[in-house]
């Protein structure tokens, strides 16, 4: 990998009239390539309560094209050691790849094969949906992933956030094949594609690559993607648990939602954050409910990015007897978070964490692939690395606690958990 | 391009006995810096399982010098990153950082090598964590029935037991224990030094030498339990508990990771559940949609999905396949087809195109992680701890040497139907099919 930090001068940034987009960066020192991207559409694309239908038509791509079947597309890309993974986020579509360089136009030309031919069939739907509902099934015994899903649906009411991509054991079990293959052409197309590739090829390479492949796709019947609806956050707090048979565990999450991405807010409660629950052995709490109390291995906080809505939320494990005395823990940490703000020697430490982080993050293909991709999402300039330095700098401590007033309203904190009942 | 892992590597030994492994890569203003010591819960005596892993998280509660707090500090407060593990056969440590703060992290590992203070009341709080990340993992069913099939998979050699611990033995272990297990197994002769990186090794020797090299080496009272060779017996171990799918899993022996037949298990592996990768930082992996029993199992839904794992261990260990069943499924019915499969393998040789294809996947496996300097520093003491460095340096030239007849020769010696243990977990919420 080279020294230099990606920018506008090294990034190769490209849009064709099909609507994709690629950004490019070599390092040229590897013999592999990482790939990654997304497209439209997401969950928030499934019609009325068909929960599910945007993430079980994403998991039949990769089950077989009109010219190849199952095996066949499979060992085209394992036989050479590469990977190419696809699934539906709520606003998004992401797909992920790495290959030997000298392999990227296959892996490339297979991943537009799936996107604009998978064949749907009967066998193969039949087949993705016992593996969705075991997936589910399995899911619904998860005490972090129920936490979480109480969390989403306390927090997000009547919003399509509420909802898991994956959606749910009745949704899915009433969705039809003909149901997939009509979304499917009314929503994979190229526009809004975005490509973002790192490795051992030319910037220039990429691009004829791309050109001869995702470059020449085109749906005329592609809809326009969804809009958002608005979210309007809980009036008052709100309190949910699952109660689950046999778990020696309970997972606990406790948030509330966090600023928009691409905000000023957002940069300032990043750092927060750190302080909060990150920084070292899990910042603040870690410090707290770890290490003096003793009570969970696994207890952090963290901010949400998104283009929607999302959430600033605490999680942490801890044995059932002793949920209660970590909320009331974590909720004086809060209290505290609100109260005194963060002191000069936090800041300072978690500024130059921050900084320090920046080469380490450039460390693989895979790092910067991810860092392009979220240029491009959130509209960042291709300088923001650069630039990214003097906005930590900038941050002051009187903004945190600002920031930590307005964000962690306690009078609206969503706690959700799940494991043994609650007497 | 051939990854010639070889390149750029300096190796040495200190008087005290310590290694010191240094790899110069100069692609990146970063150093990763691993210490391996030899000692995991292969060498822990009955009663006293999950002191090896309690060790290690005491190494974070500080030092006459550093506090815990001092430790985080030093890590994060320049942007790096740091962990450790505990394994069956080793603990390491190791701090990912901006090259210039090498010198900080390296006066860190030779204090904490004899200085940690082990302070009872810091152990008495680390208990309670750890019986938490204990409790954690037996939420899932998968946990239970592994941790259930790997005790049947040994007579008395500690790689039955659970690298965590029991829960009885980690509510018994006093600080005393855990300390005398510390001044026992952190000497410079149980330990190697692993540096990949940014940096100049004649510098870093020299600065090795100034730090390490005055700590003495006393001889370690260790316990060497006696190989298991081979599984002389088969077993069938059923569980049943709340959850609405079924798992099974299945261990074979599988031999030392230094035993010539590892390389041929190996190609086994990677044709009957999908190559593993050996990195440990997630730099790639494949999809495994091809290998025999995904094949045989999810595309003829006897299984939702299904993989593998081959460990590279000092003494010889398991071979497990692990497969998901759905809530109508049958796990007996999954087990036949997966006998199949491995009569298949064991009643005939593979063509040369299919180990062919095995080279090339562990060869696109190894480009992804060899970007990774702190995969690099991983792998230098991961191989020297059961084996030696040329155990990884040479991966692919001696997976390129094993022949058609040395894999059926090694599937017929380790996958036998009488040498196995079978697991099942039978969700009680879930119907069972035919």
């Amino acid at each position: 990998m080279n020294n230099s930090m990606p920018d506008s001068r090294t990034i190769l940034r490209e849009t064709w009239n099909n609507g994709t987009t690629l950004l490019a960066y070599p390092n040229l020192t590897s013999p592999a390539v990482y790939f990654t991207g997304y497209m439209q559409p997401g969950s928030i694309a499934d019609p009325g309560e068909m929960h599910g239908l945007a993430s079980f038509t994403t998991d039949m791509l990769m089950t077989g094209t009109r010219h190849l079947n199952f095996q066949q597309l499979h060992d085209k890309i394992e036989s050479i050691g590469a990977s190419l993974s696809l699934s539906t986020g709520h606003l998004s579509t992401t797909f992920f790849g790495q290959c030997l360089r000298e392999d990227l136009e296959t892996i490339w030309s297979l991943l537009v094969e799936v996107i604009q031919e998978p064949a749907f069939t009967e066998k193969q739907f039949k087949r993705v949906r016992n593996q969705i509902l075991t997936g589910i099934a399995i899911q619904n015994q998860d005490t972090a992933e129920m936490a979480s899903q109480a969390f989403n649906h306390a927090l997000y009411g009547s919003h399509p956030y509420a909802h898991p991509e994956v959606g749910y054991a009745q949704t899915v079990s009433a969705i039809q094949l003909e149901q997939l293959e009509s979304f499917h052409a009314n929503h994979y197309g190229p526009n809004g594609l975005v490509m973002a590739v790192c490795g051992g090829i030319e910037p220039d390479v990429a691009r004829e690559i791309f050109s001869r492949t995702l470059g020449t796709w085109q749906n005329n019947t592609q809809s326009p993607p969804e809009t958002l609806p608005p979210f309007t956050p809980p009036a008052s707090s709100i309190r949910s648990h699952v109660a689950l048979e046999g778990k020696n565990q309970s997972d606990l999450i406790m948030g509330v939602p966090a600023p928009k991405t691409v905000s000023r807010d957002y940069q300032v409660c990043s750092i927060g954050n750190s302080i909060l629950g990150q920084y070292g052995m899990m910042g603040r709490i870690g410090k707290v409910v770890r290490e003096k109390a003793g009570l969970a291995y696994e207890v952090s906080s963290h901010l949400g990015a998104g283009i929607g809505p999302t959430a600033w939320t605490i999680v942490a494990g801890v044995n059932p007897d002793n949920l209660e005395k970590a909320i009331a823990l974590l909720k004086q940490e809060l209290v505290r978070f609100r109260s005194e703000g963060v002191t000069e020697q936090e800041l300072q430490d978690v500024k130059t964490q921050a900084m320090g982080r920046l080469p380490l993050s450039l460390e693989t293909n895979a790092g910067i692939a991810s860092i392009l991709v979220s240029i491009e999402r959130y509209g960042y300039s291709l300088d923001h690395l650069r630039q990214l330095p003097a906005i930590i700098e900038s941050i002051t401590a009187e903004e945190i606690l600002d920031s930590a007033q307005r964000y962690w309203d306690l009078e609206k904190l969503v706690i959700a958990s799940a494991g043994k009942a609650l007497e | 391009m051939p990854i010639n892992l070889n390149h750029n590597l300096h190796q040495f030994q200190l008087e005290n006995g310590l290694r010191v492994m240094l790899k110069e890569i100069h692609t990146a203003p970063v150093t990763s810096t691993w210490i391996w010591y030899g000692i995991g819960s292969r060498n822990e005596l009955p009663g006293k399982t999950g002191l090896s892993h309690w060790v290690e998280h005491m190494q974070f509660k500080g030092t006459r010098k550093y506090t815990g707090e001092d430790i985080d500090n030093l890590v994060s407060r320049v942007g790096g990153y740091a962990n450790a593990f505990t394994s069956s056969d080793w603990t390491t440590y190791f701090e990912t950082m901006p090259s210039a703060h090498l010198h900080a992290t390296l006066e860190l590992e030779a204090d904490r090598m004899v200085n940690s203070l082990f302070d009872p009341e810091e152990v008495e709080t680390e208990r309670t964590v750890i019986l938490s990340e204990r409790e954690g993992s037996e939420n899932y069913p998968e946990f239970r029935l592994d941790e259930t099939v790997q005790l049947h998979s040994f007579q008395s050699h500690p790689y039955r037991n659970e690298v965590l611990g029991s829960k009885e033995d980690l509510i018994g272990i006093t600080r005393d224990d855990l300390y005398q297990h510390y001044r026992n197994y952190y000497q410079p002769a149980n330990a190697i030094l692993c540096i990949a990186g940014d940096i100049s090794p004649q510098a870093v020797l020299e600065e090795v030498e100034n730090l390490f090299g005055g700590i003495q080496s006393v001889p370690v009272n260790r316990s060497i339990p006696t190989p298991e060779k081979t599984l002389n017996h088969s077993d069938l171990v059923e569980m049943e508990g709340p959850g609405e799918a079924h798992y099974l899993e299945i261990a074979w022996r599988c031999p030392a990771a230094s035993d010539p037949d590892f390389f041929a298990y190996t190609i086994i592996e990677s044709l009957l559940s999908g190559p593993s990768s050996l990195n440990m930082f997630g730099s790639g992996s494949i999809n495994n949609r091809t290998s025999r029993l995904y094949q045989a199992l999810v595309e003829e839904d006897y299984a939702a999905s299904v993989f593998g794992e081959l460990s590279a261990n000092i003494d010889p260990g398991v071979y497990k396949v692990f497969a998901t069943i759905q809530p109508d499924g049958n796990p007996g019915a999954a087990l036949k087809v997966i006998d199949e499969q491995i009569h298949q393998i064991t009643s005939r040789e593979l063509s040369i195109r299919e180990i062919e294809r095995a080279i090339k996947q562990a060869r696109a496996l190894f480009a992804y992680s060899s970007e990774n300097i702190t995969n690099q520093g991983f792998w230098m003491g991961y191989a020297s701890s059961f084996a030696d460095y040329q155990w990884v340096a040479e991966y692919l030239t001696r997976l390129s040497s094993v022949t058609p007849s040395q894999v059926l020769k090694t599937a017929q010696k380790y996958l036998r139907e009488d040498q196995r243990v079978v697991g099942v977990y039978r969700a009680s919420n879930a119907q069972e099919g035919s």
